[in-house]
């Protein structure tokens, strides 16, 4: 197996520009999640990946190959389709072994690797009925086994999960992730489910707009986002608008404490994310800047709940998991907040607007 | 609400309730006498005796339909005339239809690819197209084939025929009947015939198509593409079988309205290979004036074409299953 490298991609469509000079390295045996709100070229750039649509510029390159003008059906990247696209009038084991029939396969060798494929997922007995008496689980399954068929060197996944209920979902993922890791095939996911993402992907791509925003690991994308809209669109967060001042950052009339990159010199209007799990409530010892903040609402979800405060600074939520601290916490109740200095991400003001 | 009016309301609803569905009744009956009776007048008078001077008497006769079968000095002489124009009537309507739909398969499936806007121009063009009477489609027809002003002037002058008779076709053309030594010809032939039925119904076979075609999930064909389909495969292993039931309803419709042309035959067919349905206009209004013979060949072709009604309708349940 080869890794994919796409070299400044761009689509247009008419006068709009669906996809933004993508350069991005999928290694071998790499499972990548494409993440990104509706709308923002994720699904077209798997399109153009898998040689359904043409690029208006770049190059895609398999290993030392150029396949950016290759026809879909000889790149042969094994798909599954967000409505999984099965064939209606095939049996499931039919629908498994299209690509090996259409090859010319012998019956008996495409029988045993169907067989086989089922089994894989799950499938087996399954073989001989119709794609109408399947759940949606099953017909995910079937989709996966089809697009597993013909031994792809990249295996492209747009939405997959989408059309499961929320359950299964979750079943599905963890599921599809020990496959892909069992068969170490490159694998490229799109979805807009952040907890999808964050539970498959060995690397994570934020898009935006038809742009990457962010490339890497799931933890250092929820953990060390680079832009205000990565902050925002993974995860949850309180966004607090600033001005640096000597090293720190003043939003009102406090004075905050973060490791501020040194980019920003004093004057530049800022903006702050702090993810609602990291700051304290009345606890001392911890390094940061401390708020005086009263209880507006409380939000109890069973294993989390969420605080509601209004600070010095602004509104702000705070999530406490179950367990972490058995304090009750009432509405109007006074309390000090903590931001850690770690806790909190700057970036220039503006960007998530324009995001 | 005055205590009047409250009484009223009631009485005149159950009075509705009570009363007898006339309006009804009235446009059943209208519906069944204006659907019904032209049949069952053909039906009746099938069976009837002919009476000089273009009318005819009740009577239950089988003679009609056994001349139509095996001819009227049966058993003495068997003839199959009428038979053979039941067949170049089915043998037409079939190549006809087929033609037709399969053309319009390929342009209906590119079409639905198409933008919206440009999907509505081609199908406000297709369906305008079908204002054409069959007589006006014909004679455009008859002009584009006619030997000294259509095609085969054409051919003549750019110096196809030569070619042809170079390259040795013209024999191959002339053996099938669509050259004379002269030059090529189109009229009369079954190729002109079944040419000009596939051109009046091609518009219909579009819009047959359309609705199944534009309907098909793209995806599925995007798949096959993955997968390693090529064009044709994807047409063969995924288009056409998603659409099966669909084109096969189309071809039988399409059949038997063409059992019924009449323009169209009449012009471009041989004498000789004319079909039932210009019998019947002939039996009915033309030199011999033979209502009940005319009607005993409708009704045939009535029947044959419930028949492959039921055949296609067999077919397709049994495909379903």
């Amino acid at each position: 197996m080869k890794g994919l490298h796409l070299a400044g991609i761009y689509k247009d469509f008419g006068s709009v520009r669906a996809v933004e000079n993508i350069k991005l390295d999928f290694a071998e045996g790499e499972l990548t999640a494409l993440l990104g709100p509706s709308g923002c070229g994720k699904t077209t750039l798997l399109r153009m990946i898998a040689g359904l649509e043409m690029p208006s510029g770049g190059s895609i390159l398999l290993g030392e190959d150029n396949i950016t003008a290759l026809a879909a059906h000889k790149r042969r990247f094994g798909m599954v389709f967000q409505n999984f696209a099965l064939f209606p009038h095939l049996s499931v084991r039919e629908n498994v072994v299209y690509s090996l029939v259409i090859a010319g396969t012998s019956k008996s060798d495409a029988i045993d690797t169907g067989e086989r494929l089922l089994d894989l997922v799950q499938l087996s007995g399954y073989g001989d009925r119709r794609i109408g008496e399947l759940s949606g689980g099953q017909r995910q399954r079937v989709a996966i086994a089809r697009a597993l068929a013909q031994e792809p060197e990249v295996f492209l996944l747009d939405e997959p999960m989408s059309a499961l209920d929320a359950k299964l979902r979750e079943d599905m993922q963890v599921e599809l992730r020990l496959l892909q890791q069992r068969l170490g095939i490159t694998t490229i996911v799109v979805t807009h489910d952040q907890r999808e993402a964050m539970t498959m992907a060995d690397k994570i791509v934020v898009m935006s707009q038809g742009r990457v925003e962010q490339v890497g690991p799931p933890q250092q994308i929820y953990h060390r986002p680079e832009n205000a809209f990565v902050a925002d669109f993974i995860g949850k967060a309180n966004f607090f608008d600033g001005v640096v001042e000597a090293g720190k950052v003043r939003v009102g009339q406090s004075l905050l404490e973060l490791k501020t990159p040194a980019e920003f010199i004093s004057g530049s209007p800022v903006q702050i994310a702090c993810r609602p799990e990291t700051p304290y409530l009345d606890s001392d010892g911890i390094a940061g800047s401390r708020l005086k903040a009263s209880v507006t609402f409380v939000r109890d979800v069973g294993p989390v709940r969420d605080i509601h405060l209004q600070t010095e600074i602004g509104p702000m939520i705070v999530e406490y998991a179950r367990g972490e601290t058995e304090r009750s916490f009432t509405v109007g109740q006074e309390t000090i907040v903590t931001l850690p200095v770690e806790g909190l991400h700057v970036f220039p003001r503006n960007e998530r607007a324009a995001a | 609400m005055s205590a009047a009016s409250q009484v009223v309301v009631p009485m005149t609803v159950a009075a509705a309730a009570k009363r007898p569905p006339l309006a009804r009744i009235a446009i059943w009956v209208v519906t069944l006498f204006l659907c019904l009776t032209p049949f069952l007048l053909v039906i009746v008078i099938s069976f009837g005796h002919k009476v000089e001077g273009a009318s005819w008497e009740w009577a239950f006769s089988l003679d009609n339909y056994q001349r139509v079968f095996v001819g009227a000095n049966w058993p003495d002489e068997v003839t199959f005339l009428y038979l053979q124009k039941l067949y170049y009537s089915l043998y037409y309507a079939v190549i006809a239809s087929v033609l037709a739909v399969l053309t319009a398969f390929p342009f209906t499936y590119l079409m639905t690819g198409l933008s919206k806007r440009a999907q509505s121009v081609w199908l406000v063009f297709i369906l305008s197209s079908l204002s054409l009477s069959e007589v006006f489609i014909v004679m455009g027809w008859d002009v584009l084939l006619s030997n000294r002003s259509g095609l085969p002037m054409v051919f003549k002058a750019t110096g196809l025929t030569q070619w042809l008779k170079d390259v040795g076709w013209f024999d191959t053309l002339r053996d099938w009947g669509l050259a004379n030594p002269r030059n090529v010809k189109f009229k009369t032939s079954v190729f002109a015939t079944v040419l000009t039925m596939a051109y009046l119904v091609w518009p219909y076979a579009v819009i047959l198509l359309y609705p199944p075609l534009s309907r098909l999930d793209r995806s599925m064909t995007e798949a096959a593409r993955t997968m390693g389909a090529g064009p044709w495969t994807v047409i063969r292993t995924v288009v056409l079988p998603a659409v099966r039931l669909p084109l096969i309803g189309s071809v039988l419709l399409l059949f038997v309205f063409l059992l019924g042309v009449y323009v169209a035959v009449t012009v471009f067919a041989e004498p000789a290979k004319q079909t039932m349905a210009v019998s019947v206009y002939e039996a009915v209004r033309g030199n011999t004036l033979n209502a009940p013979f005319g009607s005993a060949q409708a009704v045939i072709l009535l029947l044959t074409a419930g028949l492959f009604l039921t055949l296609g309708q067999w077919l397709t349940r049994r495909n379903a299953s």
